[in-house]
This record gives structure tokens, C-alpha cells and sequence, in this order.
């Protein structure tokens, strides 16, 4: 037997020891009945906690923006058909020439008179991270908006990009329906369908308060998030109504119902 | 040991085995109004940004008992949770360790440095591997070693010590921070300013994110349900760390398991406001073994028990383990802000630490940390998970006291003599008795005309030198209610 298998099992051996009593009447043994049995007596838990928000879609959306502002995060707001022009602005006003965006990108999003480079994957042309770290910002669409911590999701789906794409350059510019914004945290599990294989949470730029409890933006991730609401036709009606809502929205397609 | 250098002088020794006991450690600081006017500071600011958002939050308390629900569950079963995140990381194509002590966990990471040829290996802050001595280890084996996070820039260039959990370097000011960095670093005219310095260690580690083939981390949470690891962080070095090198290898204490993605709805919400004061920390990454395109190409789980499963079978002590790293129990704590973080001899200090560390250590070293607390319980009160500190500080000093009364040296020592003669006065009514007569004219030679005992003799000087005494008064209770009594029952008459 090698070391490592005997350690393993050894370990194995002394957690399932350690919590036999408490174990007795589900299951004695280990493998697949006891994970089974853990998971089965798993939804029985307290959850007495707030696991739906209160807000209409207008405070709803207002605090997401009032939130990611207190993080000096940029905040504006457009309609659907405004978009296009509402990104060319943005990137106008903040001086982004050469951007990066990922290959799910929707076709309107990119913008005419700028410098795209898109990440479109190893077979047909992954970026360098030279090429990610020099351009002057990166273009994403997102899966969620929480608006209570004024955090933003990326399940790192087509139009979200790899994890390094929205981590080297210095600017994130970031698309947010508000058909995906939702008011506080268990809200966005229940849109989850099923756990995502790769997940960011993003609540504001990069920062640090390790001196003196200062708190410094930016230290290695970008520096300045810029936000754009886009107010989907849904916003008002449907976001509270759609809480149970089981779509891959990767936000390039607003507002399905 | 062999992972153990030589200390620098000044440098706090962090090594349980080897650690001065906690009155002796705590000295020192207490001797130095910079550092304890630092920890202050930084403990008074934690602790204010958390109070305010933890009041806007109408269900903390159902949140608290929601994760130490979760927690406790997840330990109850943790055997079970262990194996289903083994499969399902395995089947993501990771690849799972177990390291049963310190020395194994330290091998099995080594060894997977050298398969990878690596020379150097940059790090996302992470205690466990501070617990497990990992870095003078490495360097002794001539890897090079660059921890990533700001506060352990500080640490490592500045050749000391973690002193906080979550702000390891809260005990250093930024006039020191300055001069660290400006020597170390090489830079002249470097200014104080925090953003200054924060920029100056955001350029020492660029390229050093873009070239390190092997980065080395920590778990805040290991999803059972999914194999996935997740990391929570503020400065962005993180997902450098978990994206950018070919290899990643995780160490992970085993009892860091949650059942399922959707525990974190509430493990977040409780660990940003406790640790932080934040509603959110900035990032929060994860990932569930390696994805062909995104991240790195390989991806290994070192899950370490070192005295972990041990705990676990303890019914009062299991609790420990709910932990998830907060430092909270460390903002409230009234000995820790007066000491700081190095005085406990451990890489975990505060209330946390004096039940966790002596437990880690198998009871053989530490043991005087369960008895740096006043049993206030403010650590207890701002827990998220609920664990009950105080109750189990109890306990351990219990055991710590019957590990004590088992060694034959202690018949003579003056405290077990003086318990044991206690014990025999108690018991006997008549001698109870004639023990206050002799104690009221005892002490009476020393009581002041305040009232007040201000000075003892002998062994009586050791409360005396800090505190004053009240003298006994002229009456027992137990006198003054049979007085009392009399007079009510004429009166029933």
C-alpha cells in the first residue's frame, strides 16, 4: 500500500470514528450511502434568513447603482437599442482605444472606431497575455447583478470570457440587464440551474486595507469598473415573477422570458 | 523540526512548540505603545465597519444560525462530504491529496514543485500553509518562494510574522511599511502614502504573476456537491494566482467542506461583513478542477488533517472546526487588542487561536493560551458560526489542569496545596467557620482604613501589585441572616 493511500485512509478512518455516533442511525458505513444520506438530511437545515428581497424593479435597480458606486465603481444607464452607442460613449469619455472582448460578444456591442481584439478561444485565436495585459480594457456581458452588495457574477460563459480576460486589463467594462439584477444574494442561487463550473464575484474594483486599513483601489485586478444598466423591457413587470427562473441568461440575449 | 530556520533576532516566534508561554510573549508588546497604538487602530476600524453592517442586516441572527447550522452539518458528516468532493474534483479532472501531519502535506507539495521543475511558486495568503511552516521549508529546499498578498509582502520582506488572520500585517504602520519596501525593494524617495506603496508592490509582483509557472493557495470553502474550491480575496492577486500559472495546488485543512454551491448564500454573506466589514469582499473566485482553455492545466488538492480529525471526535472541542477564518473573535477580543497577534505563539492568535492551537498541538504545546481570555465572551457574541469560545476555553483548561494535577511535582506547589486545603475547609461547616474567624483577623491587619487591602504579603503580593482587595466585612451573610431571620419569624408570631 503507498503512503499516500495509507494516509487516506487513515484520515478517512478517524473522521468516520470521530462522527460515528452522530452517524449511527443514518448510516455506519462510508462510500456512497452516507454521501447519500448527508445529502438527504441536507435540505432540513434552518434557513429562517431573508431569501427573497422586498423592492420593486425600480429601488431594486437604483440600489445596485447606489451600490456600485460606494465602490467608485462608474455607473450609467441606457435601453436596449441605446446600447451600442451608450459603449461607444463610454470607451469615448474614458480614452479606451484598444479593447479586448470575448468571442460571444453580441456583433452590435463592438463598436466602430475602436480597436478590438477578441479572445476567440486555442483553436481559432486565443489572445496572449501580453496582448490582454497592454489593452486599454476589457468588454463582458455578465450572469447577475446582486443589487444589496452591489456585486457582479460571471459564470465565464461565451459573452463573459475566460477568467484572464477580465482580470489583466486595467478597465472592465461590464453589460447588466436589469432583467438580471436581483436584490439580495439567495436570489441569485435560485437562478443558478445548476452550480457553474467557474464563478468571479466581483463587488467593486481591486482594493486592499492592509495598510493601516486604508482602503487603496486597485492593486492587481483592473483598477476601474465601469457599469452599464441596460433597462430591459422586462425590468418592471417580470424580475420579481421570474425568481424561480432556471435560464442560462449569458446576456446576450436580454430579457427571455 | 527541519522546516524551521533559524529566527532573526526580533523576529516572533510562531512555532507552538517552540513559542515563549503567552504571559512572557505578551511583554514585549505590551512594552511597546507603537504596536499596541497600531493594533488598536486597526481592531477599532474593523470592528466599526462591521457593527454598522451587521446592524442594516434585520437577519443576522438567522443567518448566524443558518452557517452554524451548515457548519455543524457539515462536520457531522464530514467523512461522507470528503469523499463526494474527492470524486467530484477527480472527475474535473483534479487531483486529491491527503496529508495526514504537517511533514507530509509539506512532502507532497514539494514533490509536486519538482515534478513541475519549478524554482519558484508564487503564493495567495493563506494560514494553513503558515501552519504548516511550508515557506522555510521550501526555501531550504532552494525554491523561491513570493507570497502575493500585500500583507504578506510586508511579512516576508519585512522578515516577520503574521499577527492577524486576516490582516497579518495590522501590527505595521505605514512609516514601516515604507522603509521595508524602499530596502527591499530597492526604491529611493518612496512616500508613505498608502496608494504609493500599494503601487509600488502591484509593480514588484507583475511579472512575477506573468512568469511563475506554479502558484500555491488556500480554500475558504470546498464544495462537496461539485469538487470546486472557492477563494475569497480583496486585492486581485488571487485570481492572478488561480488563472495564470500552468500548475495550481491548493492546501486545505479537511474540515473546510461545504455540502453544496448554495451554502455559500449565506457562508458569503456572514464571512465579508465578519472579516472585513464589507457587504462583499471585492473578488470571490471559483473554479472546479481545470477547464481546457481557462486556467491552469493542472490542478492539485493538498487536504491536510494535522490534528483536525482529532478535534472532530471531541464532542464539546468539535465545534472549533465551524470556523471559517474570520477574525472577528480577534477584533472583539479585550486581551488581544492590549497584545496583538504574536504574544499567542501561533500563526492563529486571538480566542480562535487559544482553543485552536493547544487542540492542533495535541494538547502538548500552548497550553497557556486557553487561560489568555477573561471569559467575556465578546468573541462568542460576534461569531458567525456561533462557536461557543468560552465554553470550550473551559474545558481545555480543565484538561490542561488534570495534565497538571497528573504530575507528581505539582503535590508541593503552593496553588495545589493551598486548592487541596480549600477543599477540605469547604466540606466541613465547623471548620468553614473558624477559617473566616482566623482570615477576618488575619486580613484585618491589612485592611486600610478605606476598606481597602492595598498590599499583601508573599504570595498574597501577586494580586496586590495589579489590583486591590476589598477587606472583609465585619459581618459573614450567613450571620446576617440568621439575625434577619430571627426577627422575621418573631414577627410571623
Amino acid at each position: 500500500m503507498s503512503p499516500a493511500t495509507s494516509s487516506r485512509q487513515q484520515i478517512l478512518g478517524r473522521v468516520h470514528t470521530a462522527t460515528a455516533p452522530a452517524a449511527a442511525g443514518a448510516s455506519s458505513g462510508s462510500g456512497s450511502g452516507s454521501e447519500m444520506d448527508a445529502l438527504r438530511s441536507w435540505p432540513g437545515l434552518p434557513r429562517d434568513y431573508v431569501r427573497r428581497g422586498s423592492l420593486s424593479a425600480q429601488p431594486r435597480l437604483e440600489l445596485m447603482m447606489e451600490r456600485l458606486r460606494e465602490y467608485d465603481a462608474e455607473t450609467t444607464e441606457c435601453s436596449p437599442e441605446g446600447l451600442p452607442a451608450a459603449i461607444a460613449a463610454q470607451l469615448t469619455r474614458c480614452g479606451r482605444r484598444t479593447l479586448v472582448a470575448p468571442e460571444g460578444l453580441p456583433q452590435d456591442w463592438v463598436a466602430p472606431g475602436f480597436k478590438w481584439k477578441i479572445d476567440r478561444g486555442p483553436e481559432t485565436g486565443e489572445l496572449e497575455m501580453g496582448e490582454i495585459e497592454r489593452a486599454d480594457g476589457v468588454l463582458t456581458a455578465c450572469f447577475c447583478g446582486v443589487a444589496e452588495s452591489g456585486t457582479i457574477i460571471l459564470h465565464h460563459t461565451a459573452a463573459e470570457g475566460r477568467r484572464v480576460l477580465s482580470l489583466l486589463p486595467d478597465w472592465h467594462l461590464c453589460i447588466l440587464r436589469a432583467s438580471q439584477v436581483v436584490e439580495s444574494l439567495p436570489e441569485y442561487f435560485d437562478r443558478c440551474s445548476e452550480p457553474p463550473r467557474l464563478v468571479t464575484w466581483i463587488s467593486g474594483p481591486s482594493a486592499t486595507a492592509d495598510i493601516e486599513m486604508t482602503r487603496i483601489k486597485g492593486v492587481h485586478g483592473p483598477r476601474f469598473l465601469n457599469v452599464i444598466l441596460v433597462r430591459d423591457e422586462d425590468a418592471g413587470a417580470t424580475v420579481n415573477g421570474n425568481r424561480r427562473e432556471r435560464e442560462e441568461n449569458g446576456g446576450d440575449r436580454p430579457g427571455k422570458r | 523540526m527541519n522546516a524551521a530556520t533559524p529566527h532573526p533576532a526580533n523576529r516572533p516566534v510562531l512555532d507552538p512548540a517552540h513559542a515563549p508561554p503567552f504571559p512572557v510573549a505578551a511583554l514585549p508588546v505590551l512594552r511597546n505603545p507603537q504596536l499596541r497604538k497600531n493594533v488598536a487602530h486597526a481592531v477599532d476600524v474593523i470592528q466599526a465597519k462591521r457593527a454598522r453592517l451587521v446592524e442594516e442586516k434585520a437577519d443576522w441572527q438567522a443567518l448566524r444560525s443558518a452557517a452554524a447550522a451548515i457548519r455543524a452539518h457539515a462536520l457531522e458528516n464530514l467523512g461522507a462530504y470528503l469523499e463526494l468532493f474527492e470524486t467530484r474534483c477527480t472527475a474535473a479532472g483534479g487531483q486529491v491529496h491527503w496529508a495526514a501531519d504537517a511533514d507530509e502535506a509539506r512532502q507532497i507539495i514539494l514533490d509536486l514543485l519538482r515534478r513541475e521543475c519549478a524554482s519558484e511558486v508564487i503564493k495567495i495568503k493563506t494560514m494553513t500553509s503558515a501552519e504548516i511552516q511550508l515557506n522555510p521549508f521550501l526555501e531550504a529546499a532552494g525554491i523561491e518562494v513570493f507570497e502575493t498578498d500585500l500583507a504578506e509582502i510586508i511579512l516576508q520582506l519585512g522578515e516577520d510574522e503574521p499577527s492577524h488572520i486576516v490582516a497579518p500585517a495590522l501590527h505595521v504602520n505605514r512609516s514601516q511599511v515604507r522603509e521595508i519596501f524602499a530596502r527591499r525593494m530597492g526604491i529611493e524617495n518612496l512616500s508613505d502614502n498608502p496608494q504609493a506603496l500599494t503601487a509600488a508592490a502591484r509593480n514588484y509582483l507583475r511579472e512575477k504573476f506573468l512568469r511563475a509557472p506554479v502558484a500555491i493557495g488556500g480554500a475558504n470553502f470546498l464544495i462537496a456537491e461539485t469538487g470546486s474550491v472557492a477563494v475569497v480575496e480583496s486585492e486581485g492577486n488571487g485570481r492572478m494566482c488561480l488563472t495564470l500559472p500552468r500548475t495550481l495546488i491548493t492546501l486545505a485543512g479537511i474540515e473546510k467542506v461545504l455540502p453544496r454551491y448554495q451554502d455559500l448564500e449565506v457562508m458569503l454573506q456572514v464571512l465579508a461583513r465578519s472579516a472585513t466589514g464589507e457587504r462583499m469582499n471585492p473578488y470571490t473566485s471559483l473554479w472546479t478542477g481545470v477547464t481546457p482553455g481557462d486556467g491552469p492545466e493542472r490542478f492539485h488538492v493538498v487536504l491536510l488533517d494535522n490534528g483536525r480529525s482529532r478535534i472532530l471526535a471531541r464532542r464539546t472541542e468539535r465545534q472549533t472546526l465551524r470556523c471559517i477564518r474570520c477574525g472577528a473573535c480577534m477584533n472583539a477580543c479585550p486581551v488581544y487588542r492590549q497584545t496583538g497577534g504574536h504574544a499567542y505563539g501561533s500563526v492563529y492568535p486571538g480566542p480562535i487561536g487559544a482553543i485552536l492551537t493547544p487542540q492542533l498541538m495535541q494538547m502538548r504545546h500552548a497550553q497557556s493560551l486557553p487561560f489568555a481570555s477573561s471569559l467575556c465572551g465578546a468573541c462568542y457574541e460576534v461569531c458567525p458560526v456561533k462557536i461557543n469560545i468560552p465554553e470550550v476555553l473551559i474545558d481545555l483548561r480543565a484538561q490542561i489542569t488534570d495534565q497538571e494535577r497528573s504530575r507528581m511535582g505539582r503535590v508541593f506547589d503552593p496553588m495545589y496545596l493551598g486548592l487541596r486545603v480549600a477543599v477540605l475547609i469547604f466540606s466541613r461547616a465547623w471548620l468553614f467557620h473558624s477559617a473566616q474567624r482566623i482570615a477576618r483577623i488575619g486580613l484585618g491587619l491589612f485592611t486600610r482604613k478605606d476598606g481597602w487591602i492595598h498590599a499583601l504579603p508573599s504570595i498574597g503580593a501577586e494580586w496586590t501589585q495589579t489590583r486591590d482587595l476589598r477587606g472583609l466585612p465585619k459581618q459573614t451573610f450567613h450571620a446576617w441572616w440568621a439575625n434577619r431571620g430571627g426577627v422575621a419569624t418573631r414577627e410571623g408570631r
